[in-house]
C-alpha cells in the first residue's frame, strides 16, 4: 500500500486533526461572512450594528489566521514526512505544537465570542488586524501568542527532520516539497518578529494595564511588518500545491524544479520588506520610506509571474501527454471533470485577476483612490478567499484519501462545489471592486450616510449591493456543500476505496539542474535580514523618536522600559 | 449517488496518458499564448484606469 496513512499513521493523525480544525474555522467564518454580506447591503440584518465588529473580527480571525494556518501546518506535516520519507523525530513534540495551537485558539476564540454577550467582560472587537488604539481583553493576545508559538515549534519539528535527513543523505539535494516548507518557515520566523514585538512589548502590557498608552503608529507598523508576509504564509502552501499536485492531476510533470526553488527563495527575500505598502496613507511615515516599500513590492510580482509561467506550462505538458494539440486547443484536454484539478485551475485564474487589482493597491498614487474602500476586501477575497481557499478545498478532494484511507464521496458533487465557489466569488468580488471605486467604505455595518451618495461608473449601487448579497449566498451554499461532502467522505459513507495515487511524478527539469547555492538557506536568510534592516530600521527609528515607545504620555514602567530598550534602537538606526 | 468506480481515481496519471513527452520534445507555446493574452488584458486595463481616474477629473476618495 502506498497511502500516506498506512505508511505514517501517527503523522496522518496530526494532519487530520489540523485539517479538521481548519475546516471548523472555515465553516464558522463562512457563516459570519454571510451575515456581513447581507447586513451591510441591507438585505437582512439579524445582528445589531454594534455587534457587527464582533462578527467581522470572528470572520477575519477564523478565515485568515485559523482556517489557513491550520490547513497549512497539516499539509506541511504531510509534505515533510512524505518527501523526506521519514517519521517525525519525536511524535510527542509534534503533538505538543498542535495542542499549543489549539490552546491558543481556545483563548482567542473565547475572547472574541465574549463580544456577543454582556455576561462576561471578555471582548475582542479589534478585527484581525488588532493594532492599537483598538483594545481587546488580554486573553485574546495571550491566545494569539500561544498559537504563533505553536507554529514556531512546528517549524522546529520540520527542521529537525530535515537536519536528520541531511545527515543520512550527505551531498543530496533536498526534495522539493521539504525545500518549500523550510523556506516558507524561515520567511514565517522573520515575519512574526514584528507581531511578537507588537504584542509582547506594547499591546499586551497596555491591555493588562501595566502601561497607560501605546504609540499607535508603532504598533500599526509592527503589525504590517507581519501583515504583508503573512499573506505569503497562506499563498506559499497554495503555490506548493500548484507546483507539486496540480501538474500531476493534469497528467503532466512539473516543468522546472529549479525555477520553483528560485521562486520560494525570492519569497523568503522579499516578503517582509514590503509591509509599509499597507500604510501609504499613514501620516508620520515619510514618503521616501513608502517609495522603498513600493519598489520592493513591484519586485515581489516577479516570483508570482514566474509561477504563472511554470504552472501553466506544467498543465500544458499534462494536456499534451493526454493528446491535446494546438495553440489553445490543448485546454480542452485537461481533466475538467475532476474537482481537485478544476478547483485549483479556477483558483489560479482568479489569482490572475487579483494580480491586476493588486497592482492598483501597490501603486502609491492609485492606492489613494481605493484605500479603505470595499475594493480592498474585493481584492483579497480573490487572493486569500479564492486563490488560497479554493485551492485548499479543491486539493482536499485529492488529499483526503491519502490521510484517511477513504475515497472521496462523489467527484461530481465536488465539481459542483468548486464551480459554485468560483461563481459566487465572481459576483461578490467583482461588485466589491466596483463599489469600492465608487467610494463605499469597508468595515462598515451601514455604509449609507445622509447627504452622501456614491457615484458608480457603470451600474447602480443597489445593483452592486444585490450582487454582493447574491455572491455571499452562493458562496455559503458552496461552503455547506463542501462541509457535507467532507463529512460523507471522512466517515466513508459510500465506502469508496482510496485511489493508490500518492506518488508525485518527477519534474521535467530536475533538481540536479538547480545551482547548488540555492540549498544554502543560511545565506538567503541573512540577505533577507539585511533587506529588512534596510527598509525598516529608519522608519521605526523615526516613529519612535517622534513619539516615544509608548506615545507622548509616559508612565514609570514605560519610562523605565524605554530606558532599557532605546540604546538598542540607537545601535540599529 | 455516484458509484465508487467513478470516485476511485482523482488524477490523470492512472491510465490516461497517451504519449509520454520528455524535456526536449516539449515546447510550451500554448503557455506563451495564454500569458501573452494576459499581458494584453493587463495593459488594456491600465489604459482604462487612466480614463477612469485621471481624465474624469472627479474628486477621488479621501
Ligand atoms: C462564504 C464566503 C465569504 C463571504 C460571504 C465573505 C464576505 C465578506 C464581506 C462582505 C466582507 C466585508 C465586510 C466589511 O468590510 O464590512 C468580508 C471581509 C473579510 N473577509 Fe470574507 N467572505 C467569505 C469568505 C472569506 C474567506 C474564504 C476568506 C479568507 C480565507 C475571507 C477573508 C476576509 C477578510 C480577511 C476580511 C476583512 C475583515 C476586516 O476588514 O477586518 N473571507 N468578507
Ligand atoms: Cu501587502
Amino acid at each position: 500500500m502506498n497511502l500516506f496513512v498506512d505508511r505514517y499513521p501517527e503523522e496522518a493523525w496530526i494532519v487530520r486533526a489540523a485539517l479538521a480544525s481548519s475546516f471548523l474555522a472555515l465553516f464558522l467564518g463562512g457563516i459570519m461572512g454571510l451575515i456581513q454580506g447581507l447586513h451591510r447591503t441591507g438585505f437582512l440584518q439579524i445582528v445589531q450594528d454594534s455587534t457587527y465588529y464582533t462578527v467581522l473580527t470572528l470572520h477575519g480571525v477564523s478565515m485568515v489566521l485559523l482556517f489557513t494556518i491550520y490547513f497549512l501546518v497539516g499539509f506541511f506535516q504531510w509534505a515533510v514526512t512524505d518527501s523526506l520519507d521519514r517519521s517525525a523525530e519525536d511524535i510527542r513534540f509534534t503533538k505538543l505544537w498542535y495542542f499549543l495551537m489549539v490552546a491558543g485558539t481556545v483563548m482567542a476564540a473565547a475572547a472574541i465570542l465574549g463580544g456577543f454577550t454582556d455576561a462576561t467582560n471578555l471582548e475582542a472587537d479589534v478585527l484581525y488586524t488588532f493594532y492599537a488604539p483598538l483594545e481587546a481583553h488580554p486573553i485574546f493576545y495571550i491566545g494569539l501568542v500561544t498559537f504563533v508559538i505553536g507554529t514556531w515549534l512546528a517549524g522546529v519539528d520540520w527542521f529537525r527532520s530535515w537536519w536528520a535527513w541531511k545527515k543520512e543523505h550527505p551531498g543530496e539535494r533536498t526534495p522539493l516539497r521539504a525545500f518549500m516548507v523550510m523556506t516558507t518557515m524561515l520567511m514565517w520566523y522573520l515575519a512574526t518578529i514584528g507581531v511578537a514585538a507588537a504584542i509582547l512589548f506594547f499591546i499586551l502590557p497596555w491591555s493588562l494595564g501595566l502601561v497607560d498608552s501605546v504609540n499607535s503608529l508603532l504598533t500599526r507598523t509592527l503589525f504590517w511588518f507581519f501583515g504583508h508576509p503573512v499573506v505569503y504564509f497562506w499563498l506559499m502552501p497554495a503555490y506548493m500545491m500548484w507546483y507539486v499536485i496540480l501538474p500531476k492531476l493534469a497528467g503532466g510533470r512539473l516543468f522546472s524544479d529549479p525555477l520553483a526553488r528560485i521562486v520560494f527563495v525570492l519569497f523568503l527575500l522579499l516578503s517582509v520588506p514590503t509591509g509599509i505598502h499597507h500604510q501609504y496613507v499613514d501620516p508620520g511615515i515619510a514618503e521616501g520610506f513608502k517609495f522603498v516599500a513600493m519598489t520592493n513590492t513591484m519586485f515581489l510580482l516577479l516570483p508570482s509571474l514566474l509561477t504563472a509561467f511554470t504552472v501553466v506550462a506544467s498543465m500544458e505538458h499534462g494536456a499534451r501527454q493526454r493528446g491535446g494539440t494546438g495553440r489553445l486547443g490543448w485546454l480542452r484536454s485537461l481533466p475538467w471533470n475532476k474537482p481537485a484539478f478544476t478547483g485549483m485551475a479556477l483558483a489560479g485564474l482568479m489569482f490572475a485577476a487579483a494580480g491586476f487589482s493588486g497592482m492598483v493597491n501597490a501603486g502609491m498614487n492609485l492606492n489613494y483612490v481605493i484605500h479603505n474602500t470595499l475594493w480592498v476586501p474585493g481584492h483579497f477575497h480573490l487572493t486569500v478567499g479564492t486563490a488560497v481557499a479554493l485551492t485548499f478545498m479543491a486539493s482536499t478532494y485529492w488529499f483526503l484519501p491519502q490521510i484517511t484511507g477513504n475515497g472521496v464521496f462523489s467527484q461530481r458533487l465536488g465539481l459542483v462545489q468548486v464551480l459554485l465557489w468560483f461563481l459566487g466569488m465572481v459576483f461578490m468580488g467583482n461588485a466589491m471592486h466596483r463599489i469600492g471605486l465608487a467610494g463605499e467604505p469597508r468595515r462598515t455595518a451601514e455604509p449609507f450616510y445622509d447627504g452622501v451618495t456614491f457615484d458608480t461608473a457603470l451600474g447602480s449601487i443597489s445593483e452592486l449591493h444585490f450582487q454582493i448579497a447574491l455572491g455571499s449566498v452562493i458562496l455559503t451554499v458552496s461552503l455547506l456543500l463542501f462541509m457535507a461532502h467532507l463529512f460523507l467522505s471522512w466517515f466513508d459513507v459510500a465506502s469508496n476505496p482510496a485511489p493508490d495515487n500518492g506518488v508525485i511524478p518527477e519534474a521535467l527539469s530536475g533538481p540536479e539542474n538547480a545551482p547548488i547555492v540555492l540549498e544554502n538557506l543560511r545565506l538567503w536568510t541573512a540577505i533577507a535580514l539585511v533587506l529588512i534592516l534596510l527598509t525598516y530600521a529608519l522608519p521605526l527609528a523615526s516613529i519612535v523618536s517622534a513619539n516615544g515607545f509608548f506615545g507622548s504620555a509616559g508612565t514609570l514602567v514605560g519610562t523605565a522600559y524605554e530606558f532599557a530598550v532605546s540604546p538598542f534602537v540607537g545601535v540599529v538606526a | 449517488m455516484d458509484s465508487g468506480t467513478e470516485s476511485a481515481s482523482a488524477d490523470a496519471w492512472d491510465g490516461e496518458i497517451e504519449t509520454e513527452i520528455g524535456h526536449d520534445e516539449y515546447d510550451p507555446y500554448g503557455t506563451l499564448t495564454l500569458i501573452g493574452i494576459y499581458f494584453v488584458i493587463i495593459a488594456l486595463l491600465w489604459v482604462f484606469m487612466y480614463f477612469v481616474e485621471f481624465l474624469g477629473e472627479g474628486p477621488t476618495v479621501m
